[in-house]
């Protein structure tokens, strides 16, 4: 079928016939409304940025007397740019590294039989359900154990594997075409040459997503590296953003103005990696 | 079908296949766990083992410091947690929770997905980055700005409501409304995520199947039932399980900043519930018994779930 | 019980064997490490912490402190953890829930033990014999009050005049603030009252004062029988219930409800004087802000209670034991009380600052809003610590209960209070 398939259809994809009108109504209307759900509590974040203090609980759609002075506070309150880039090169390595071994072991799950491995997947599984606070302490002074307090490491280093991006990989893996890596197999390419030559680049779309998705989580991890870091230079944006809450009242206006701050640069991140996520089968061979 | 990817490995012309000496076959046995190993070690060390000590420690009382002595108090910590009055409340909560989320949480990325999916690259892009926003924002600030918009006093919502008419709505001290409010801010703060993941497996079907689909004369809804759904439903199945397992976690940071699990009780879920007790106990035996009692619950669940999604989804092979 | 005896009898033992020999002074250059949670917010409790670290150092060239900030509501979880992990761990900003805790599990010292008793005596001069009772356990100093604060009824005048009452005359007792909150009920829009008294973070530091004005108490006076069912106890929550049916006050989170007031939708807020400041900025070109004494039951004395933090000393080592003791001394001093009470909005331990125009003279006349705080030091009862490892469990379940009291279905609060005591009692020490 595949062959025919691939005889019978013109050599690049076609776009798909113009939807019904009447569906491309109402799709779009959804799309409308659930787009202005989405965005709206953001713009009233980076609206309330813009509000002097005693104006902060304002219903104006529009800041009457905007301003930056909640960014110059912000800034100045707390190391604001050195956070940010330690998040990010944290957030960086931890993706660099989780795709990693997600990859290794999502194509030992895929691509082979072997003893335990039904075991070795439920043990991996079962990680998600264990919360953070069960396994911190414990961590933690594994990490004094090694003399890691107060270092961008430790905040790398138990996050090296992700149960859901193996599950999600392994699953992607098992859906390829299983002819496509006979074929490879029958030119004596190695497993290895396989996983990153035939593989990886076809799953781009799951790996950028799961890219964006890793870096995230690990960009909004809070309670781990607030038990870690001991120095504001050290810590994360997060560790940042809480230190405008306080018991005492928080400084909802620099709050907002460091939020906007912080998350600018997954913007970025999800802009940069997203234009993989679509489907990029230029390659006739899988027509 | 000979022509792979540009990148390719070099072909190689048809050899000998290598002789299999013992040393190459077991290197061939030991690959899969090579391969594994950098994983599992993770989580070994940083996963396991401490839940192995949090399970012993279970049973114990103890402040953790090396001097003080360790009491075996053997079930006491769970009868304690068992006999709290918002136990049971809570795992009602919980199951509300996790049923709530699944609308929002999958059903309706699974229709921006494909409703997305062809629409031509600038609106598609446009909707998606859209869609995905409420996820750059923290989840503590994103809850402050939603208490804010709920207020009955000074919120939108509110004001907008008063506007036509009727009473403000008390969104979040209503003990009959807020879990669902909280329901509802988790899981608008995940349609971004589930669209992401969907829309990259539906990305990944093959593009010739639904050609061919098409060129035998399927509408569009056929396609979407008998061909998308299918191969979408270990993805589809990845998240529902990851809703359920995760949905009580994931709604944490909005309970705790917005009700902290009030009022009276109303949105406080079993891992809160867990949280207030136990985790932020410096008696590590409550700590420890939550911990406990939490991975067994999900993990019975977890383990029938995965059974049912082994039955249910459909791989393109 | 047992084992924290023992625990105890072993803490202190091991500090019996240095109490004669912490030095005079500091001699060889030393590192002490200050837990402070001002120091993990941004703003004015970390700027003048900041700066009353460096005038220490600077007048004790000897000691550097290293100020290590943490969130309040995870001091005591982290004191753990680096305990065991070996951190060094000097002074200590602990909150006044976990002291009691703290004393028995984390190595908290008797101030007794290991400083002279004349200079003891010295130091605690000029101090509130009130406030010297908040850090004291069993007769034993394990604390001094650092910064805490008393229970203040805030008010906006603006409602008050709106409504027909005298912002001259804020209501002194419970019956006079409900009748008030029924005519603000009922010609405005306005939340009559909201409290501190439920949420987690509070745990029950509102509630003991409450219930202490009323004649009564959460918790026996050597912490082995929990009261808070006895018919004080109950006639102060059935009093907080009859507000609550009334719809005079509202079962709130704590921040919805300080925001309320910050914003001039509330008429009356009673909390902590900490968040004062919080108000103050709400209220700038907004509203005007009063505060009253914390209301009292008839003619009975009103009790306040503290929150906030006591300063305690956890080395081991003689010499970071006497730095450790020199800060403590500085933060507790006349200076250091007119740094927290003129820049973070904290109770002066000192009293006679207050007159002082070198210390706080000038700075009280500007901001009246401290003078109902300050009269009410002398009322003080401290706020009494629940006992054992499970004091977070007997908290939370207790609070618990009084909330499902106060805006429950359920009109029998004896009961309801009855039950919980019987339960929490088992979880005692």
């Amino acid at each position: 079928m595949m062959t025919d398939a691939a005889t019978l259809a013109p050599p690049r994809p076609r776009r798909a016939p113009a939807l019904k009108g009447r569906d491309t109504a109402v799709g779009h209307t959804l799309m409308i409304l659930v787009s202005l759900l989405c965005v709206f509590p953001i713009y009233w974040m980076i609206v309330t940025s813009l509000r002097p203090s005693n104006a902060i609980f304002s219903t104006n759609l529009w800041p009457d007397a905007a301003s930056l002075d909640n960014y110059a506070y912000a800034l100045q309150a707390v190391p604001m740019t050195r956070m940010l880039v330690n998040t990010f090169l944290v957030s960086l390595a931890v993706t660099l590294v989780q795709l990693l071994t997600g990859i290794l072991a999502g194509y030992a799950f895929a691509r082979w039989r072997f003893r335990g491995s039904a075991i070795l997947f439920g043990a991996i599984a079962l990680t998600w359900l264990v919360p953070l606070q069960v396994v911190m302490i414990p961590n933690y002074l594994l990490i004094a154990r090694l003399g890691m307090i107060d270092t961008l490491g430790a905040l790398i280093l138990p996050h090296i594997a992700s149960a859901f991006a193996i599950m999600l990989l392994a699953q992607s893996m098992r859906s390829f075409p299983t002819e496509v890596v006979e074929a490879a197999r029958m030119d004596g390419a190695t497993h290895w040459e396989i996983l990153w030559h035939v593989i990886v680049p076809n799953l781009r779309g799951t790996i950028a997503s799961l890219a964006i998705l890793i870096f995230i989580t690990t960009w909004n991890e809070y309670f781990w590296p607030l038990l870690l870091t001991r120095s504001a230079e050290n810590s994360v944006v997060q560790i940042g953003l809480q230190m405008f809450i306080s018991s005492e009242g928080t400084q909802w206006g620099p709050l907002m103005a460091a939020s906007t701050m912080a998350s600018l640069p997954i913007l970025l991140i999800y802009l940069l990696l997203q234009r993989q996520v679509i489907a990029s089968f230029m390659k006739s061979g899988l027509r | 079908m000979t022509d792979l990817s540009a990148d390719t490995a070099p072909r190689r012309s048809a050899r000998r296949p290598r002789p299999l000496t013992p040393a190459r076959r077991f290197l061939r046995i030991l690959r899969p766990y090579l391969y594994l190993a950098p994983a599992i070690a993770c989580f070994v060390i940083w996963i396991y083992e401490p839940l192995a000590q949090a399970f012993i420690l279970s049973f114990q009382q103890w402040n953790l410091l090396p001097t003080s002595p360790k009491t075996w108090v053997g079930l006491d910590n769970y009868r304690n947690i068992f006999d709290l009055p918002k136990f049971w409340q809570a795992l009602g909560n919980t199951w509300y929770y996790l049923l709530g989320l699944l609308p929002l949480a999958v059903g309706l990325p699974l229709v921006i997905a494909l409703f997305t999916q062809d629409l031509p690259a600038r609106s598609r892009n446009l909707y998606r980055a859209l869609i995905f926003v409420p996820m750059i924002v923290p989840p503590v600030v994103a809850a402050a700005v939603w208490r804010w918009l709920l207020d009955p006093n000074h919120g939108i919502l509110n004001l907008g409501l008063q506007g036509l008419g009727t009473d403000p709505v008390e969104f979040l001290s209503d003990p009959s409304i807020a879990l669902w409010m909280i329901t509802f801010i988790t899981g608008w703060k995940l349609i971004g995520f589930a669209t992401l993941i969907l829309a990259a497996a539906n990305a990944a079907i093959d593009e010739s199947l639904i050609e061919a689909a098409r060129l035998d004369g399927a509408t569009k809804w056929e396609i979407i039932r008998d061909i998308r759904l299918p191969l979408l439903s270990p993805t589809l199945m990845l998240l529902v399980l990851m809703v359920v397992l995760l949905g009580a976690q994931w709604s944490f940071s909005y309970i705790h900043v917005l009700t902290e699990g009030g009022p009276l009780g109303s949105t406080t879920n079993i891992y809160y519930l867990l949280w207030q007790f136990g985790f932020g106990s410096l008696s590590v035996g409550w700590s420890s018994a939550s911990a406990v009692i939490l991975f067994v619950g999900f993990g019975l669940l977890a383990a029938a779930l995965f059974a049912l999604k082994a039955k249910v989804t459909f791989y393109d092979d | 019980m047992k084992t924290s005896l023992i625990a105890l009898a072993v803490a202190t033992s091991a500090t019996m064997a240095s109490a004669q020999t912490i030095p005079d002074t500091v001699t060889e250059p030393v590192t002490i490490t200050f837990y402070n949670y001002n120091l993990s917010s941004a703003g004015n409790g970390a700027d003048a912490t900041r700066k009353m670290i460096a005038e220490f150092e600077a007048a004790n060239p000897n000691v550097t402190v290293k100020g290590v900030p943490v969130p309040p509501q995870d001091i005591a979880t982290r004191l753990q953890a680096d305990m065991v992990a070996g951190q060094p761990i000097d002074l200590v900003q602990m909150p006044f829930a976990a002291l009691g805790f703290a004393a028995e599990n984390l190595g908290a010292v008797a101030l007794e033990d290991i400083v002279p008793a004349a200079e003891l005596a010295g130091h605690f001069e000029g101090m509130v014999p009130n406030g010297l009772e908040l850090g004291k356990l069993d007769g034993r100093t394990y604390g001094l009050a650092y910064t805490f604060s008393t229970p203040v009824l805030f008010y906006n005048a603006d409602i008050f005049r709106e409504v027909g009452l005298a912002p001259e005359t804020p209501p002194a007792t419970w019956e006079a603030l409900k009748a008030a909150g029924e005519q603000i009920k009922a010609k405005t829009d306005y939340l009559p009252l909201a409290t501190g008294i439920y949420g987690p973070t509070a745990l029950d530091w509102l509630m003991q004062g409450v219930i202490n004005s009323n004649g009564g108490a959460v918790i026996n006076a050597d912490r082995t029988k929990m009261t808070f069912a006895e018919p004080e106890a109950i006639e102060a929550v059935e009093m907080l219930r009859s507000l609550a049916q009334e719809g005079i006050t509202r079962n709130l989170s704590i921040t919805a409800q300080m925001e309320g007031m910050a914003a001039g939708n509330t008429a009356m807020y009673l909390q902590t004087s900490a968040i004062q400041g919080f108000l103050v900025n709400g209220a700038e070109d907004n509203f005007e802000l009063r505060a009253a004494a914390m209301p009292a039951f008839g003619d009975k004395p009103v009790k306040p209670s503290n929150s906030g933090s006591a300063l305690s000393l956890h080395s081991t080592d003689p010499a970071k034991q006497r730095a450790a003791w020199e800060l403590m001394k500085f933060l507790t001093s006349k200076r250091g009380y007119t740094i927290i009470t003129s820049e973070i909005g904290y109770l002066p331990l000192r009293p006679e600052i207050v007159e002082d125009p070198e210390y706080l003279g000038e700075w009280v006349k500007d901001h009246p809003l401290l003078q109902p705080n300050l009269a009410q030091l002398k009322n003080l009862a401290p706020y009494v610590p629940l006992p054992g490892p499970n004091y977070l469990q007997i908290g939370i379940s207790m609070m618990d209960a009084m909330e499902m009291a106060t805006f429950g279905e359920d009109d029998d609060v004896k009961a309801i209070l009855t039950e919980a005591q019987e339960r929490t009692q088992r979880l005692m020490p």
